[in-house]
């Protein structure tokens, strides 16, 4: 696969480029807060401006929200309805998918969505609305050149230096980026004028400020491997639910999250059904119709947080269900720190688990 | 101070005065601190003050006390949601032992920004800012950079509603702040008002860590959460989030003390203080009452006296 340099203030002209054929989503900081922000507008949404390039914001921190939102919006309307009678009729709703490009999203970001992928698949019927953004998606990630103080995707993954689930990755080495194409649609993301051959000496300063950046990032840890052997009565699941809030931040944030509710809008005989995002640290998630619920305080919900990431999920997807982006340890108001939860689990547990 | 703390958090310990000291601790960072439930001498010595410490522990009151008595570390700040919270019978006096620091002013983490927080060494109080250590040497904040958007304005002296005094308040001098302050919200017009918070709540994602980190929301079940009735629904459409906004603003109004936590909390940067403080703006000028001020004052919405505002007209 190729690899080219692009420098740092051809960037918006390569955008502009692709703006025809694509969307392009990349993140944009408003108020202080780094979010992925769509920035361009299909030609024939008329009378709409075309953004600013320049507005992109590459960090060196990440996004605060990472790419969920762009794959299943925090509310989704999935049809609509009029009952008359003892019959209602049903009414999709369009779900109008243009071909998007999201730029600078993060080795993190992206692995999240081999997960994602695999619980929307993993069963009958596929999440298509979720399904027809990912096939619709264009996907290109920029390297961290500063990794942030709660990073630590080296630990779960090597997707840092060897990236998945995108179609080509930047580094930044100075005033260029080297990229690199990693699937057939991003040798067509970098073939286009603004792209030029690597030199060696450009794919040397890459390895050197990659293998810098990896170096400064923790080991890798089998936690799957020790999760098996993880506490349930642990007295650390206590002392979280102390001081833990149950605010849910640190669910809506993560990347591999992807619990949903589903409700109803109703005005007398017509509505629409929506799904919104949901979490299991919510203290009603787990409620019954009938009143019980398995999950009532927070040493329970703490507990099903960490499990589900680190234990279930290699259990039945046989990959973490977290990567390391560490957003949740930023954003948590009262520092729960998922690392410190993980290694203290497997500190105390034996060393061997059966077979 | 720190070994002071320590001290009389075991005595309490000891004593049986409380079953459990809510305190700060050190976090897992060195610009981090957490909230830390001693209940035995050694737990105790975890014990901190510190620029992190920023957390309002009133906000573990009403649960805590359940399970025992407990004594409280505060803020001037966080004291006024004490006496909030024993005004609404959320917890009775005789099971809350409150210890008050006194406190230059809180990091604003935001401040570090230019930092690489990996960098991070320590962080303290130094001549009216604060001193952060980093591996290439040491960067001294001033106060209207440093401190929280909440200590810049703060006058606050030695609550009164404390039961242990760890030192004097230092006297304070009020500080700009470069964000967004009530005065300059009050210029905007009612249609550049909506036009802000329309811009504000189209970020909002409904986690509701606003209503988590708040002291003053402790409903067993909030308005948002009734399954079978929905007064408003869950999705993020615009009218729904301008509709819980607006409501736990209004369950809010005259009860705020100004923490800032909700906004602290809130992952997405919305400026709900802003909000909170105008409510509590009109709740002063109506009916002349300061939430956390008073401890006698009955709550402005919760009482009637003949010389509150009438807004129907004769």
């Amino acid at each position: 696969m190729s690899t080219k340099i692009i420098a740092k203030k051809d960037i918006s002209g390569w955008l502009k480029g692709l703006a025809g054929k694509y969307e392009i989503i990349a993140p944009v900081t408003e108020d202080g807060v780094t979010r992925f922000s769509r920035l361009s507008r299909d030609p024939a949404e008329a009378g709409k401006p075309v953004s600013d390039y320049s507005a992109i914001d590459l960090g060196p921190t990440p996004a605060r929200m990472g790419l969920r939102e762009q794959f299943t919006p925090v509310t989704e309307t999935l049809f609509e309805y009029e009952v008359s009678g003892q019959s209602a009729e049903l009414k999709d709703v369009e779900h109008p998918t243009k071909d998007r490009l999201i730029f600078g999203a993060r080795a993190c970001d992206a692995a999240a969505l081999r997960y994602v992928d695999a619980v929307y698949s993993n069963a009958e019927p596929r999440d298509t609305l979720y399904f027809d953004r990912r096939e619709h998606t264009a996907l290109v990630g920029v390297f961290c050149n500063q990794p942030d103080w709660s990073c630590f995707c080296t630990e779960v993954g090597d997707f840092l230096t060897k990236p998945i689930m995108m179609d080509a990755y930047l580094t930044d080495i100075g005033d260029k980026y080297y990229a690199e194409a990693l699937t057939p649609k991003g040798e067509e993301l970098l073939s286009s004028p603004e792209f030029q051959a690597a030199t060696d000496a450009d794919k040397q300063a890459t390895e050197k400020i990659r293998t810098e950046v990896a170096g400064q990032l923790p080991k890798p840890v089998d936690h799957a491997a020790k999760s098996v052997s993880y506490d349930w009565e642990h007295p650390i699941w206590v002392k979280l639910a102390e001081k833990c809030l149950g605010c849910g931040a640190c669910a809506f944030l993560c990347p591999t999250c992807h619990c949903f509710d589903m409700m109803e809008r109703a005005h007398g005989s017509k509505g629409s059904r929506y799904r919104c995002w949901d979490t299991c640290q919510f203290e009603k998630f787990t409620l019954m119709g009938a009143g019980h619920n398995p999950r009532p305080s927070k040493t329970e919900r703490t507990r099903q947080r960490v499990f589900h990431k680190f234990k279930y999920s290699p259990e039945r997807y046989e990959m973490l269900g977290c990567v390391g982006c560490g957003r949740c340890i930023a954003a948590c108001p009262v520092n729960i720190d998922i690392r410190e939860v993980v290694h203290e689990l497997e500190e105390k547990a034996p060393e061997k688990v059966g077979a | 101070m720190e070994n002071e703390l320590r001290q009389k958090a075991k005595e309490l310990l000891e004593s049986g005065q409380a079953k459990t000291v809510i305190g700060y601790e050190a976090g897992t960072a060195p610009f981090k601190s957490a909230p830390c439930f001693a209940q035995t001498p050694d737990d105790a010595q975890r014990l901190v003050w510190n620029p992190m410490c920023v957390n309002n522990l009133a906000v573990y009151l009403p649960s805590a006390v359940k399970q025992g008595k407990v004594a409280v570390v505060v803020k001037p700040c966080d004291a006024k949601s004490v006496v909030e919270l024993l005004k609404e019978h959320q917890i009775e006096r005789g099971d809350v032992t409150v210890i008050s620091v006194p406190c230059p002013g809180v990091l604003n983490l935001d401040a570090l920004a230019e930092i690489d927080l990996r960098d991070v060494r320590s962080v303290e109080w130094r001549d009216g800012g604060i001193a952060v250590k980093t591996e290439s040497g040491e960067v001294v904040i001033p106060s209207e950079k440093a401190f929280a958007e909440k200590c810049l304005s703060c006058e606050l002296g030695n609550p009164e509603i404390a039961d242990i005094k760890l030192g004097e308040q230092p006297a304070r001098q009020p500080i700009q702040s470069e964000k967004m302050s009530l005065e300059e919200y009050q210029k905007l017009s009612p249609p550049e008002r909506r036009a802000f918070w329309g811009r504000q709540f189209a970020k909002c994602i409904r986690c509701y860590a606003c209503r988590q980190a708040c002291p003053g929301c402790y409903c067993a079940e909030c308005f948002v959460d009734k399954p079978g009735q929905m007064w408003v629904m869950r999705a993020t459409d615009p009218n729904t989030n301008w509709f819980f906004h607006m409501t736990r603003a209004m369950h809010t109004a005259g009860r705020c003390i100004g923490c800032g936590e909700c906004e602290r909390a809130c992952p997405m940067g919305i400026p709900l203080s802003l909000l909170n403080m105008k409510l509590d703006e009109d709740v002063e000028e109506m009916f002349d009452y300061e939430a956390g001020g008073d401890a006698e004052a009955l709550p402005a919405l919760a009482s009637y006296e003949a010389k509150d505002p009438d807004p129907c007209p004769e």
